[in-house]
């Protein structure tokens, strides 16, 4: 490289990069980037799962029998419907570049949310809730330059 | 214990710059460069940084993604948007000089910065202010080392020709 080149490389480093302004730094400072605390957040969700399947064990299990030497009693099945249904994002997170084994590059990356179902009894008004967690993988195929 | 909190803190003020500076090459205005630079070191700071690797090579390749993802959003929008308005004042790119002939000076590498092509103004402000090699450049931007060398070098040539220019114009 000549020698003015130099020298203009040389003005170009002395020159600083200007200062993020206060209001990044102050809404930096808001969100406090920290660790999150997912694996807590998916331990929780884990616990959902049997509690909400014992939950609907012990319904069915409570339901009263008639004894034997009275007339029989013809009811109605618990009817269940469906009333709502979300989905939380708990986290996402980029796995950055990767080769599948056929040697195509890819890019992953995966989001973590918590499916919650709710179910009513419309004749009964009991309502049943199940909440499962769910990984979300996206491959996304690259193709470099 | 360490203060996870005043961590993040000195880190971003180490390299919070110089990220901001990459970050402005890639987008259209200021807002959206500090907008890109928050989504980029959250998300390093919350997930990667314990990924191993280089950090600062993984924050401008996230930089460089996320402003991307940014300018398409973006393009779906009108073109008034884009339109910088005649004699708007543009923020500036560096810290200002005390001397007010250093900071003339400065105004007009500033410019003739910007006037560069996208593609050099990104090498040439990851080899001078982010010193990255050539290698790690190449890396960043999917280009090879000679591809990111040879940008670099019509960089350069560019700005001393127009301030060449600029100089004889007064």
């Amino acid at each position: 490289m000549d020698e003015e080149l130099l020298k203009l490389e040389s003005e170009l480093s002395a020159l600083r990069p200007a200062q993020p302004s206060a209001d990044l730094q102050l809404r930096l400072a808001q969100i406090r980037p920290v660790a999150r605390t997912t694996a807590r957040a998916l331990r929780w969700s884990w616990l959902a799962l049997p509690a909400a399947a014992a939950l609907t064990l012990a319904y069915f299990n409570a339901t009263p029998t008639a004894p034997s030497n009275a007339a029989p009693v013809v009811t109605a099945s618990p009817t269940f419907k469906p009333v709502s249904a979300k989905n939380v994002l708990l986290d996402s997170r980029d796995d950055g570049y990767a080769t599948l084994t056929d040697g195509t590059p890819v890019h992953r990356t995966r989001e973590i949310y918590l499916d919650t179902i709710t179910w009513k009894n419309p004749q009964t008004k009991a309502s049943l809730t199940w909440s499962v967690p769910r990984e979300e993988i996206r491959i996304i195929p690259v193709a470099f330059q | 214990m360490e203060d996870p909190h005043e961590s993040w803190k000195d880190w971003f003020s180490a390299h919070g710059p110089k990220l901001l500076l990459f970050a402005r090459q890639s987008t259209r205005c200021l807002a959206d460069a500090e907008d890109v630079l928050q989504e980029a070191f959250v998300r390093f700071w919350r997930n990667q940084r314990k990924l191993g690797g280089e950090p600062l090579g993984l924050l401008f390749t996230s930089i460089r993604r996320t402003a991307i993802d940014l300018g398409r959003q973006k393009t779906r929008r009108v073109a008034r948007e884009e339109i910088r308005e005649e004699g708007e004042p543009v923020e500036p790119l560096f810290e200002s000089p005390a001397d007010p002939s250093a900071d003339e000076r400065r105004m007009v590498v500033e410019r003739a910065i910007q006037a560069l092509p996208a593609e050099q103004r990104e090498v040439l402000v990851l080899k001078i202010w982010g010193e990255r090699t050539f290698e790690q450049i190449a890396a960043q931007l999917e280009i090879s080392p000679n591809t990111a060398a040879s940008r670099y070098r019509y960089a350069l040539t560019a700005l001393r020709h127009q301030l060449t220019a600029a100089d004889c114009h007064g």
